[in-house]
């Protein structure tokens, strides 16, 4: 048996048949073509499928797509702008805070969290927030660094766009 | 030479942008009109004959389209070749993709299912029919090896599937005039690099050629495996974005490649397979657990004279990877010491677990933490200071390019001011007052300081050495291509012959590229990732044994100075100017002695490019049209003793970085938990040619060993079962438990590569495992533990205290 959900991602609104037992993440990648989702373990290790529902941090495998019914959703996708990287994406790529890039999409959805909740983080603050996010290539340095510059560019780019 | 505008900057990546907006293209991104999808039906048991496997109640589900069977593969595939993971076998064993008729550890691989869907495909595993009849198993190797253990292999007649020695110099007569042999047991755990995507593999039977996306690090494995099991000439290789290889995705992944074939060709229709985690864990291969006596030849003062090691390697439930942890050792068998005299005695042991494979490092962290755990052993022993025993036993700057007793040439290095660097920026004096400050407290401060090498650039020829038998020469030296093209437009892209899985690759070569050939770095791209119809491959292309830092620079280096050259030849007769008079500035070709200002004669890259495209008439007499070169590149100082000689020498790889590591560890002593303070890396990579990059490896493979030391691994129950299933039970360190690592280079150009670049990849796992051991055993001093294990999870540093408190 399906259901019909409604839902909007990335500012569009979707309109699926879905089976009960998909999840959130297999309906993003296979049904409406979103392969920036990654799936690196679906069962909530580890990070690679992060979203954000309702402006909270998801893990998009944990949820079933019939859940998402109603909600909005962002994916790494919809977070750059007319081609412009968001100032989270810029910091990660200027600091060499990411090699194989697959779990990437996870950590700057995941950032965008941090830095919506606690703009200022300490480095105890980020390595905290960011313990369910696992990167097996970079051994963190150089995240944790371009979350520090992403603090600080995020402000002065939210002053910009206000 | 070139002008070095680029190399040796941290120039921004080429990679990165597409990675941060989700546009990696990787295996699972791709679909294919019509494909189906595949799911695996896995051995519950760790050993089993499988007495019969019935598919069709799968087969008459709805939406199944094929279902292979070990019956199936058996009549439809033929075994791989052994290979030269596998080299030492002493009977040939024939290895299909999937299992016969028997199952030898939990996950092998029994049946494989192609639906409409995944979860039509899931659904259909549970309606295969399969009779097993379990056999005892065993899962230790001092067991496996009794003669009364279940064996795995009939045909070998026991579980000790090879045996065998090197030996140089003389070490019996060391050991004669030694002052003293110090003795130890050590033991290295199973472990993974558990590369964040599994496993992928996508085929397609087409009239023309069978072609494969498969995130392979060695298209070559794939490509061999698929000729080999289908009998199919025409055969096609991609390899797409990776995420994350570390040895992982070299050699066990090609049994997934013949089964999604093999579902492709029966079913007619395109076909996907994407590994789960869990099936990662069990089944996608680990590293080895690895036991060694060791016995070191030492002086009153300290000078170690020989060494002798017995080496007990658990390979698993396989043949196909013999002895990939005991060749691997040859890499670095001295470590960074002047030591002449070694022998080494190999034993691999089936078990009814994983089988292995290479992994960061294979077989090399555990030559290391022989040496270093040896080095504080002896200082231990002779009541000396475990730094100054380092010292004395180092190979010294002077003799470099050093020839090690085995052959391998380190062809630069000062190892002795990587260690008083180290020293220096770890403040050591300063964590030993510290640490006598917390001397009877609950939590004890220790300081591991250990040396290693991490060499690249494999020689093919290697194995040749143990094995001299072998009936096929396994290749030598390497072969690595490249191509370079300027567009009609003046825009220059390249073509690599090996795959990346991460390491920026393209961001690396692009920057050589742009050097050579004088153009602006955002005017170069890679043309797209592996592909075997176009790269121009070799034995060296290979995303393994740190083969880019020589192979591929080389090559891509090689083919932009051919491009260059057909510039000039170009622009000269265009510019009528006499081309070694002509320089290239951003892209433009420019007589030499013509300044900034004033009327130049110059002509770009795009106004070459049409020319070279699409005027015949303006191109000078026997110029081959185009602006395209393709350059193979070999190591040209790949001899001495790229073949080995009547000693068994030979060069296993041909650079080796180098790179002291200090540990600052903080020991609860009620827990037994282990957190680490500081970790300092000092390394030498040779010329560097994006800093940036080769930090990021640095801190990502000494990231890799610390959380092997602390605690993650694969843990087995006597029954053979898994119980590290999940990345958490698994005990992955996580932002949490990772320090921040510290990196200082000390760059010593290697003579005889083409920029002076050494390996920039795996090498910091080599010696953190060491440096975590030597800094616990440090802080637990007091106590007079004695580390000889790893993991250093917390129940078992408990259990050290508690044993000697
Ligand atoms: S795929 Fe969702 S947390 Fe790993
Ligand atoms: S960059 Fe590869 S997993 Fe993080």
């Amino acid at each position: 048996m399906t259901h019909s959900i409604r839902l909007t991602v990335n500012g569009e609104t979707y309109e699926r048949e879905v089976e009960a037992r998909t999840l959130l993440v297999h309906f993003l990648r296979e049904q409406i073509g979103l392969t920036g989702t990654h799936v690196g373990c679906v069962v909530g290790e580890c990070g690679a499928c992060s979203v954000l529902v309702n402006g909270a941090l998801v893990k998009a495998c944990l949820m079933l797509a019939v859940q998402a019914d109603g909600c909005e959703v962002t994916t790494v996708e919809g977070l750059s702008t007319r081609g412009a990287l968001h100032p989270v994406q810029q910091a990660l790529v200027d600091g060499f805070a990411l090699q194989c890039g697959f779990c990437t999409p996870g950590f700057v959805m995941a950032v965008h969290a941090l830095l919506a909740r606690t703009p200022d983080p300490t480095e105890e603050q980020i390595r905290e927030e960011l313990s369910s996010n696992l990167c097996m290539c970079t051994g963190y340095v150089q995240i944790i660094e371009a979350v520090k510059d992403a603090a600080s560019r995020l402000k002065s780019w939210n002053r910009g766009s206000t | 030479m070139e002008s070095r505008k680029y190399i040796g900057r941290s120039a921004r990546s080429k990679e990165a942008p597409r990675y941060v907006t989700g546009r990696g293209r990787y295996v699972d991104d791709l679909a294919l009109p019509r494909m189906l999808h595949a799911c695996i039906l896995r051995s519950p048991y760790a050993h089993a004959r499988i007495v019969a496997v019935d598919g069709r109640r799968a087969e008459a589900l709805p939406g199944v389209k094929a279902v292979v069977t070990p019956e199936a593969v058996k009549r439809l595939s033929r075994p791989f070749k052994p290979g030269r993971y596998a080299a030492g076998l002493r009977v040939p064993i024939p290895e299909y993709a999937g299992a016969i008729d028997k199952v030898r550890y939990v996950g092998e691989p029994v049946a494989i299912v192609a639906a409409e869907t995944r979860a039509g495909a899931e659904d259909a595993l549970e309606l295969i029919d399969v009779e097993y009849d379990p056999l005892p198993s065993v899962v230790s190797t001092e067991e496996a090896a009794l003669p009364s253990a279940p064996v795995l292999y009939e045909e070998l007649g026991g579980n000790v599937a090879w045996e065998g020695h090197v030996a140089y110099g003389d070490p019996d007569a060391a050991f004669a005039r030694a002052d003293r042999i110090v003795r130890q047991h050590l033991t290295m755990h199973r472990y993974s690099s558990t590369p964040l995507e599994p496993f992928a593999c996508l085929a397609e039977a087409a009239p023309e050629r069978l072609t494969i996306w498969c995130n392979s690090q060695s298209p070559d494995v794939i490509y061999e495996a698929l000729s080999e099991a289908l009998g199919i000439d025409a055969v096609r290789v991609i390899v797409p974005d990776v995420g994350g290889g570390f040895g992982q995705k070299i050699h066990l992944i090609r049994k997934y490649a013949v089964l999604t074939a093999l579902l492709a060709v029966e079913a007619g229709r395109p076909v996907k397979w994407i590994e789960d985690r869990s099936e990662h864990m069990t089944a996608g291969g680990h590293s080895c657990e690895q036991e060694f006596d060791v016995e070191a030849a030492v002086t009153a003062e300290g000078e170690v004279l020989g060494l002798k090691i017995r080496d007990t390697d658990d390979v698993g439930g396989s043949v196909s990877t013999l002895t990939i942890h005991f060749t691997n050792k040859l890499n670095n068998l001295f470590n960074t010491y002047k030591v002449q005299h070694l022998r080494l005695d190999g034993r691999s042991v089936l078990t009814n677990k994983c089988p292995v494979v290479p992994n960061r490092g294979i077989g090399k962290p555990g030559m290391c933490f022989v040496w270093e755990r040896t080095m504080d052993l002896v200082a231990r022993e002779l009541g000396l200071d475990a730094i100054e025993v380092r010292r004395s036993n180092l190979v010294r700057k002077e003799q470099f390019p050093y020839t090690t007793p085995n052959g391998n040439i380190h062809g630069s290095g000062d190892y002795e001011a990587l260690l008083d660097r180290v020293l220096v920026n770890v403040e050591y004096a300063e964590v030993r007052r510290r640490q006598a400050e917390r001397r009877g407290g609950s939590t004890l401060l220790g300081i591991g300081v250990v040396i290693g090498v991490e060499p690249g650039g494999r020689n093919a020829a290697r194995d040749m050495a143990i094995f001299p038998q072998s009936a096929q020469m396994p290749g030598s030296g390497g072969v690595e291509g490249a191509t370079v093209k300027i567009e009609k437009n003046g825009s220059v892209v390249f073509t690599l012959g090996s795959p990346s899985c991460g390491q920026s690759h393209e961001t690396t070569a692009a920057q050589i590229v742009a050097d050579v050939l004088g153009v602006a770095l955002e005017r170069v791209s890679a043309a797209g990732t592996f592909d075997s119809v176009s790269s121009p491959w070799g034995i060296s292309s290979s995303n393994s044994g740190n083969n880019f830092h020589l192979y591929d620079v080389g090559a891509v280096h090689g083919a932009a100075t051919r491009l260059r050259d057909k510039v000039l030849t170009l622009a000269a007769s265009v510019l009528r100017a006499d081309p070694s008079l002509l320089r290239i500035e951003d892209g433009v070709v420019i007589p030499r002695g013509t300044g900034p200002r004033g009327p130049v004669e110059s002509v770009t890259f795009a106004e070459l490019g049409k020319i070279a495209y699409t005027n015949q008439a303006l191109l000078p007499p026997g110029f081959e049209p185009g602006l395209q070169a393709t350059y193979y590149h070999s190591h040209p100082h790949a001899d001495p003793l790229m073949l080995p000689d009547m000693q068994g020498r030979v060069r296993a790889q041909y650079t080796f970085s180098s790179a002291a590591h200090a540990a600052v560890v903080e020991v609860d002593v009620e827990t037994g938990r282990v957190r680490v303070v500081r970790y300092v890396i000092v390394s030498d990579n040779g010329t560097l040619i994006n800093p940036a990059v080769v930090d990021g490896q640095i801190y990502g493979s000494a990231a890799h060993g610390i959380s092997v030391a602390l605690g993650e691994g694969f843990v087995y129950g006597a029954d053979g079962q898994l119980l590290t299933l999940t990345l958490l039970d698994y005990g992955k360190s996580t932002t949490l438990e990772t320090p921040r690592i510290e990196v200082e280079h000390c760059p010593v150009p290697d003579p005889f590569t083409t920029l002076g670049q050494k390996a920039a990849g795996e090498g910091a796992a080599i010696p953190s495992p060491a440096a975590i051991a030597s800094a616990v055993e440090d802080a637990l001093a007091p106590f007079g533990v004695e580390v000889r294990e790893l993991p250093l999870s917390p129940e078992r540093v408990w259990e050290l205290i508690r044993a000697r408190a």
